[in-house]
């Protein structure tokens, strides 16, 4: 170790031009960092339902589907229906857009004795403003099923505005513009805009949002801390520059190897800030440490003793993230925990290289004297850690007892736990997207999207007979209340053809009023250009996990009850898409933090040369782990795509609580010989650096706090106080074990 | 001395109107030239292929036989593909139209006021199928002419269109319409024909009009062959009983 030290001495002006030359070249490619808004791009492409909604959402056009609500007391107003073409039109002539469908643009087929009326439910030259007009309208349109419910609410006081667009261009872009100029109209009634490319586009605002204030505000927040323990210059500066080069070098990488900022990885700067900053702490800290008179010589003694101890902690904190590529199901969280571990080891690596080489070559040493910071340590030694020591002596059954309620309780909230898949509650709730969704919900069945993909010949009786039993079935489940779908309208062409409202028998029938239906704009989000892919569209009103679940199974057993030989029929949409992101969130929950507590264990078990001390490590953190559950699971905060993240984390960053206090304890057994003087002096000295560890963590993720995302805000908490847990653990728990397991052993060895 | 004074300011009056006017004289009568161009024969009978081509590149074809007497009477009648073989439109005045589906062996009326809706998965709208005069259903302004034609800037009569402007590119020597582009009331330029007309007998006929839908990428050519004019057709052709047939 003292070798590698000697080198970096050695070649500091290298290191320090290298990651110059890096940073440069870093910051040069991180301008060209792109964000990616789309949730729906990081569904995984090896779950075949997910895949399946993916392929048909943009076969079909499903996903770029927008809709605009317009609400007001009653929508059949001869002014309200000047708006509804206001807005129908300004969005038709918008580049991008493909297809508008409102109230006064819809087509409507009339079939009557004498023929079929293909026309426009409302006259868009010639706008009903009669009051006479306004009731027959308004009477037709509820007493259509396709318009009722789905074009105007059922109650008459919202109507909906839905477009699609082009597959190629901006959509997020198109969707801005659109937004843009609705509210440019300044309509007096109330406007919402839904649908996955308005989403996206809120979406995109709020990771700019966040990237814009929480950087400052975490940078500030660790600073003051840093101010408050260092006192010094160098003790700010140096900490938040390698962490700040982490940052930049993390995404620097992500734009060079093709990554975009998510929903999720916007929040690497802060992490990386609040996580990185440590070991440059530590590093400071024990260059403070060896004061002597050879300053170089001391730089290098400092180097070659805090070098395990700081690699130990970087590398049980990239494990901590890293776990999550094993176990996750959005793509986007698997980047996250591979660039976020990156980020680490940068930050690892630069505080080992980079600050000394920096300190050495600019002189940058520090001038204060080792009795000044003796001075400072008794404050916090006196009122919070001798006390502390005192107690734990006294009544290490209290202790246990309380760990032990502490526990049971935590462990009866675990049950508790709820789990969140709803895009929506991704946004606060006065969030206008988290608004819109609401308000689909409660006027137009919801928002999200069902598909059944029908495959087979789709001009076939057979196929589209077996099409309208499914869409019977569904509607039989109080989510559903419009399905729509091919089949539909060849019975209500059969229909105007005076034949009846149903599926013809004759294969040359349906051809024949194919005909008919021939270049309508809907049908390309209904059937594929080949005709051997049909698809029934709906929408699913709740986003209550069970429901959810529910439906997928019962839908899944009413395909495989209906097997047959002309088509295959799959089931796809956000309600499966859901359903295993539900089930994946509890999975990866498992598999992350089992993978995280085993390499953990095993790593300081390792480095410490022993198992126990390994296992004893993780006891503060798993207890810490099952606290953060039960936490959960009593204030109901909900275990999804951001919160499944905190356990592995914690696990990660405070572990390294746990192998301080036990290398300390190690130390001072060795000079001391006596278990309980060891802890005391332990607790003492090492407690200091848990403490201000503990508090300039968490309060750089309590910075989350901020956030505009929800499960950030949470995941911000979460951290904090798991952060607060493993502290308090490796404190209290971990010494009363190290006691007890220290009398065992002694009483073994004199009973021997 | 009254009268003669009269005169001379009623000339005056005239003539001025005549240059101030001459612009707008132009291209109308460019207009109605082109429309008897495209609607001078009595009648007329052919064949009709229409082919649809994707943003892919791929085909699909479909053949028909025409008849059509003065403006507005027309009969449609599929032979091929084999699914749609037998199928027959009948458009009569006022946006009067008969379909014929064989295999139901029956005739329905169809009634569409939604004009702008797309004719059989072709790029033409119902509108632009309408043989309606194009002076009768458009204010036109000579904007420019070059070597080889003119352009006639098209406004729409009335408000009830979804263009707010058709450009035409008008033949100089024998005034046919070249090129078509339709403008969108966001003046975005949507679709597209090109015309090609070749002369048969005393007629200019449209050998091929390929329209372009630009939003979509999607091209429809409609080629006529075998083309007679004044076959002596009377009204009879063009009944729900003939449409049967």
């Amino acid at each position: 170790m003292n070798r590698l030290a000697e080198s970096i001495e050695k070649f500091k002006w290298l290191i320090i031009i290298a990651v110059i030359g890096l940073t440069v070249f870093f910051s040069y490619e991180a301008k060209d960092l792109h964000i990616n808004s789309d949730i729906i791009s990081s569904l995984p492409d090896d779950d075949p339902a997910a895949r399946l909604y993916k392929e048909i959402g943009t076969q079909f056009g499903g996903n770029d589907m927008g809709m605009i609500v317009l609400e007001t007391d009653d929508v059949f107003k001869a002014e309200v229906i000047q708006h509804i073409k206001q807005i129908t039109d300004s969005i038709k002539y918008t580049n991008g857009v493909s297809t508008v469908t409102s109230l006064t643009n819809i087509l409507d087929i009339k079939s009557s004795e004498w023929g079929i009326e293909i026309g426009k439910l409302v006259d868009e030259y010639d706008l009903p403003v009669e009051q006479s007009q306004l009731d027959s309208l308004k009477n037709y349109v509820f007493s259509k099923e396709m318009y009722r419910g789905a074009v105007v609410s059922e109650d008459g006081t919202a109507t909906a505005i839905m477009f699609t667009l082009l597959p190629e261009g901006d959509k997020q872009a198109v969707a801005k513009e659109i937004k843009d100029k609705i509210e440019a109209l300044d309509l007096p009634e109330t406007t919402y805009f839904g649908g996955l490319p308005m989403m996206m586009n809120d979406i995109n605002n709020l990771i700019i949002s966040d990237m814009v204030w929480l950087i400052p505000i975490v940078f500030i927040v660790i600073a003051i801390i840093l101010l408050l323990s260092f006192k010094s210059f160098r003790g700010v500066l140096l900490p938040l520059l390698t962490a700040g080069l982490a940052v930049i070098w993390t995404i620097g990488l992500m734009t060079v190897t093709g990554y975009e900022l998510t929903i999720i990885s916007n929040i690497i700067p802060v992490v990386l800030l609040a996580v990185g900053s440590a070991y440059t702490i530590h590093v400071l800290n024990s260059i403070n440490h060896y004061k002597l008179a050879d300053r170089k010589k001391a730089l290098i003694q400092s180097l070659g003793y805090i070098m395990v101890p700081v690699i130990l902690a970087a590398v049980t904190t990239a494990i901590g993230f890293v776990s999550f590529v094993f176990g996750a199901y959005l793509t986007m969280i698997k980047d996250f925990g591979i660039f976020t571990a990156v980020g680490t080891l940068i930050a690892l690596m630069l505080s080992l290289f980079f600050v000394p080489a920096l300190i050495s070559g600019l002189s940058m040493y520090s001038k204060k004297n080792v009795i000044e910071n003796k001075e400072k340590q008794t404050i916090l030694t006196h009122k919070i850690l001798l006390p502390l020591v005192n107690f734990l002596f006294k009544h290490p059954k209290y202790t246990l007892t309380g760990w032990g309620v502490l526990l049971m309780l935590c462990i009866g909230g675990i049950t508790l736990i709820k789990t969140s898949v709803n895009m929506a509650d991704y946004f606060k709730k006065d969030n206008p997207t988290r608004v819109a969704e609401d308000v689909m919900q409660k006027k137009f069945g919801g928002s999200l999207p069902v598909f059944i993909v029908f495959e087979g010949d789709m001009q076939s009786p057979e196929v589209l007979k077996m099409m309208i039993s499914t869409e019977d079935f569904m509607k039989e489940d109080p989510n559903i209340q419009v399905t729509q779908s091919v089949a539909d309208l060849i019975e209500q062409m059969n229909d105007a053809m005076g034949e009846g409202k149903k599926i013809p028998d004759d294969k040359a029938k349906i051809e024949q009023l194919w005909f008919l239906l021939d270049g309508q704009e809907v049908m390309p989000q209904l059937v594929n250009n080949d005709l051997s892919k049909g698809i029934i569209q709906s929408k699913f009103a709740s986003v209550d996990s069970k429901e959810l679940e529910v439906f997928t199974a019962k839908m899944n057993r009413f395909i495989e009850d209906n097997p047959n030989e002309h088509c295959k029929i799959e089931l796809t949409g956000m309600p499966s898409v859901y359903v295993k992101l539900n089930s994946s969130l509890i999975n990866s929950q498992y598999n992350s933090l089992l993978i995280a507590i085993i390499m953990v264990v095993l790593i300081v078990g390792l480095i410490l040369r022993s198992g126990t001390k390994g296992i004893f490590a993780a006891i503060p953190v798993v207890a810490t782990i099952i606290v953060l559950f039960g936490f959960m699971g009593i204030t109901g905060i909900p275990l999804d795509i951001a919160t499944v993240l905190v356990a592995s984390i914690a696990l990660g960053i405070g572990i390294d609580y746990s192998i301080h206090v036990i290398t300390g304890f190690n130390k001072h057994l060795i000079t001391h010989g006596d278990a309980e003087k060891a802890i005391e002096e332990t607790i003492l000295l090492s407690g200091k650096a848990v403490i201000i560890n503990v508090i300039s963590v968490s309060a750089g993720f309590l910075v989350l706090l901020f956030s505009q995302i929800v499960p950030l805000q949470n995941f911000g908490i979460l951290v904090a106080i798991s952060m607060f847990g493993s502290g308090i653990g490796a404190l209290t728990l971990l010494p009363i074990i190290l006691i007890l397991a220290n009398r065992k052993r002694k009483i073994i060895a004199n009973n021997h | 001395m009254k009268s003669r004074f009269q005169t001379a300011v009623i000339t005056a009056i005239i003539v001025a109107g005549g240059v101030f006017s001459a612009n707008a004289q132009d291209a109308s009568t460019i207009l109605k030239k082109m429309d008897d161009v495209m609607y001078s024969p009595k009648d007329m009978i052919g064949n009709n292929k229409i082919i649809l081509i994707d943003k892919n590149g791929k085909e699909e074809t479909r053949e028909a036989t025409v008849q059509q007497k003065g403006n507005d009477k027309r009969m449609f009648r599929f032979t091929s593909p084999a699914s749609q073989a037998g199928i027959s439109v009948l458009s009569l005045p006022n946006d009067v139209m008969y379909l014929y589906l064989p295999a139901f062996g029956k005739e329905r009326r169809i009634a569409t006021s939604a004009k702008n809706q797309n004719f059989a998965g072709t790029d033409f709208s119902y509108d632009d199928m309408e043989s309606v005069l194009f002076s009768v259903k458009y204010t036109p302004k000579l904007v420019k002419t070059e070597d080889n034609v003119f352009v006639l800037e098209l406004t729409p009569v009335g408000g009830k269109s979804d263009y707010s402007k058709v450009m035409v590119q008008v033949n100089k020597t024998d005034y046919y319409p070249e090129l078509m582009e339709y403008y969108d009331k966001g003046n975005t330029k949507v679709k597209e024909a090109k015309y090609t007309f070749k002369k048969i007998g005393n007629y200019w006929n449209a050998a091929e009009i390929e329209m372009t839908d630009l939003k979509k990428n999607h091209k429809t050519k409609m080629q006529m062959s075998d083309v007679k004019y004044d076959m002596g057709l009377t009204d009879d052709d063009f009944t729900v009983r003939k449409l049967k047939q």
